[in-house]
């Protein structure tokens, strides 16, 4: 048989979305943040949708009613830890030392592990409720492992000044992919990180040069001068980085012995959409703050006429006109509600769907045909769902 | 019965069956059965499968219009893509429930027992588990630690109290000023039985409020001095605030406030502006002791006051007077949030054993010295 290969189609547009973004986070706000875990779950919905290899779309099948159980349990965990162990190191940290550097640092730092636990297991659900052609995905539980090996390969980073950073992206890339499945098959990870070097150069540039400019600095002030042109070097470098490391490592990806994959996202086009995204969200927020100064300004207006039913503007500051106050404090909140709600879902319009998209259409499964021997996989069914990653506040963007 | 779509016209779309990774285009069906409305679905060989229009459920929030994608009730993974209008339009009306999807009802259930489970574990982890721990450390935590805890606290104090962030509150050391203090002091503490070094700070600002920290600090306001009409109404709030530090309740409440700092900012922390909510909070828990812990300091000074040979009576007379004024700035004061200031000013008449003609603690100078510690 000659071997198949899939496109990936996107079906995701900016209209019903928006509509769809700004339904759930006004229900979030309006229930106090506990609708966010339904808004969370429709907007997956919606991504996975979107994205349909070979014709047919993902789908996300998690629910809100296990993502808020799972994020009481979290919390309880965490109260207990946070509370307890804050206190007791508050205690040591004082009684022994006589001060509080050391409990803040220890509180800080006891919180690392946990931070990539909570990462570890956020992706384990997320695969356990995604399925593509009624065949679930998922994940080993390796939770604690990973963040053993996601810390001492952070501290190897941190410690190399960065240098060391595509190794630790290739190490964590394929401890993650060597415990993923689809159905029944297991996905693994070949390759080695040498392959991601060539992706890395323009990086490597930017980090000398900002080595250098942060030395230099030392000797003479006007070194640091250099950092106007090696800061941006580096983080253009780092998405140079982030985005071939995508492609090596998706092109490097194999399910099973047959089945392969192919992705060519392009760095200038993840920038276009970075740049070009946050500029419309700018864009589209100071023509709404603008549009709602004006409304402000026409009630203001209508008030001092006394068209709305009330005596005179100064009764709105003299508290005789109460219900007029409580307006102008609805009017607060509305603006500053307004504002986190429309640039979370601005952000999803201009920049996810996009980059999605870009994602989603420049990946090919090679080997198509060996997909039918995969068979399906019992449920997962991990009822803690991503509590961790929410209650740290540490959730993705979708 | 056919109801839709023959043999001459067949309709396909895309089934699979959640057991293997196979896309099967497959005739559609919808006929009429004994036992109901049934959907066909003609593989290209074997037995059709049926599902029962009843059964048949449509996934929501979907991208894309030019195809719907169908499943079955519950969690059975089978799927049906439909790119056929009028195919879906003829689903969309023979199929009862397509958009019935509760299908987790045992689980609200579990959901409303786990709400009230966890409400009920972080509200014993705050207001029980880490008291009960912080009263336990405050007494095993020796001197040196606690003065360190009370120096990190005054500090802090002074940041969040002052007018921009960088600055700390001015602290008032008028020499006239410090030298009446410092008499007053020492007609209270004769003794050297006293378990610190009692630190005395008077801060610039307009709040009427006295409280102690950690290891023998004790912070006046400015608005405190100006609200105070004789020297022995000072010496009665200084009294009240040795008794406390005399019983570790600053070092035990600074302990708890570290732990439930800490779980509130993880409940607080993603609600945009948490960082206010946190700081009042806790200031808010600051600044009230229990009604034992108070009632305990209060006879405290009323000792001190009498082995000094002051009257106690006067610390009530400047409770009177509080108590008359508008309760508007008393939100923060320590020394205002007493549960029963009746009692409180009955229990500090009761306790006067000093005669009137008592030989004043400061002389009019020094008292306006005092008074004046801030220019
Ligand atoms: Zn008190």
């Amino acid at each position: 048989m000659f071997d198949q290969s899939l496109q990936t189609d996107y079906a995701g547009t900016r209209g019903p979305l928006f509509w769809l973004a700004l339904k759930t986070s006004t229900l979030t706000v309006l229930t106090l943040g506990i609708y966010r875990f339904w808004m969370k779950t429709r907007i997956r919905r919606y991504f996975w949708s979107a994205i349909r290899p070979g014709g047919i779309a993902l789908e996300y099948s998690g629910t809100g009613v296990e993502k808020l159980m799972g994020f009481l349990v979290a919390v309880v965990v965490l109260a207990f830890y946070i509370g307890v162990f804050n206190l007791i190191l508050m205690f040591l940290s004082f009684s022994l030392l006589n001060n509080n550097v050391v409990a803040y640092l220890a509180s800080f730092v006891g919180l690392i592990p946990i931070y990539f636990y909570a990462r570890y297991r956020a992706r384990r659900y997320i695969l356990a409720r995604t399925r593509w052609r009624g065949i679930r995905f998922g994940a080993e539980s390796a939770a604690w492992s990973y963040a053993w090996r996601a810390m001492l390969l952070w501290l190897a980073t941190i410690l190399s000044l960065g240098i060391y950073l595509p190794r630790q992206i290739f190490r964590l890339e394929k401890f993650r992919t060597d415990r993923t499945w689809y159905g029944q098959q297991k996905f693994c990870q070949t390759g080695n990180w040498k392959m991601l070097l060539r992706g890395a150069r323009h990086y490597y540039i930017g980090l000398g040069l900002t080595i250098t400019a942060g030395l230099g600095g030392f000797v003479n002030q006007s070194m640091l001068g250099l950092l106007v042109l090696s800061l941006p070097w580096l983080a253009i470098g780092f998405v140079h980085l982030r985005v071939t490391a995508f492609r090596r490592m998706t092109d490097a990806k194999r399910l099973g012995n047959d089945i392969g994959f192919c992705a060519h996202p392009r760095t200038g086009r993840v920038l276009g959409i970075y740049l070009l995204g946050y500029f419309l969200v700018g864009l589209c927020l100071v023509m709404s703050m603008v549009l709602l100064i004006l409304i402000a300004v026409v009630v203001m207006v209508m008030l001092q006429s006394g068209a709305l039913g009330y005596d005179s503007f100064g009764a709105l500051f003299s508290g005789k006109g109460k219900s007029a106050e409580y307006l102008v404090y609805v009017g607060i909140a509305l603006v500053y509600f307004g504002f986190f709600i429309l640039l979370g879902v601005l952000r999803q319009v201009f920049v996810t769907l996009p980059m999605l998209r870009h994602y989603a259409e420049t990946l090919e499964i090679r080997g198509g045909h060996h997909l039918a021997t995969i068979r399906q996989r019992p449920r997962d069914e991990f009822s803690e769902a991503e509590g961790f990653a929410e209650a740290l506040d540490i959730g993705a963007a979708i | 019965m056919t109801l839709f779509m023959d043999a001459e016209m067949p309709v396909f779309a895309d089934f699979m069956d959640g057991d293997a990774a196979v896309v099967h285009r497959v005739r559609v069906a919808l006929e009429d059965t004994e036992s109901g409305k049934v959907v066909y679905l003609h593989l290209t060989e074997g037995e059709p499968v049926k599902w029962s229009v009843r059964d048949v459920r449509r996934l929501r929030d979907q991208a894309g219009r030019d195809a719907v994608t169908y499943g079955l009730a519950g969690e059975h993974p089978a799927r049906l893509v439909v790119r056929d209008a009028s195919l879906n339009a003829e689903l969309g009306r023979l199929c009862p429930h397509l958009d019935r999807h509760n299908n987790t009802p045992h689980l609200m259930r579990r959901l409303v027992i786990l709400s009230a489970a966890a409400i009920a574990s972080v509200a014993l982890i705050v207001f029980v588990l880490v008291p009960k721990l912080a009263d336990q450390m405050a007494v095993l935590m020796p001197a040196k630690g606690e003065q360190a805890l009370g120096d990190a606290t005054f500090k802090q104090i002074r940041e969040a109290l002052a007018q921009n962030s960088t600055t700390q509150l001015k602290l008032c050391d008028a020499p006239e000023g410090k030298a009446a203090l410092e008499k007053l002091v020492a007609r209270l503490l004769p003794g050297t039985d006293f378990p610190y070094d009692i630190r005395l700070h008077v801060l610039d600002h307009k709040m009427v409020n006295a409280f102690a920290l950690p290891g023998g600090h004790i912070v006046m306001f400015r608005g405190l001095l100006n609200e105070a009409q004789s020297a022995e109404e000072i010496a009665g709030i200084l009294g009240h605030e040795m008794g406390h530090v005399e019983h570790r309740d600053p070092t035990r409440l600074a302990l708890r406030s570290a732990g439930s700092v800490g779980v509130l900012g993880l409940l607080l922390g993603d609600f945009a502006g948490g960082a206010v909510v946190l700081f009042l909070t806790e200031r808010l828990i600051q600044a009230k002791y229990s009604q034992g812990a108070e009632a305990a300091s209060d006879e405290y000074a009323h000792a001190l006051l009498a082995k000094a040979g002051l009257p106690s009576s006067r610390m009530g007379d400047f409770f009177r007077r509080l108590g008359k004024k508008d309760k508007d700035n008393s939100l923060l004061s320590h020394l205002a949030s007493h549960p029963d200031p009746v009692a409180r000013i009955a229990a500090a008449d009761a306790a006067n054993t000093v005669a009137d003609d008592y030989e004043r603690v400061l002389d009019d100078q020094e008292w306006q010295a005092l008074k004046g510690i801030c220019n």
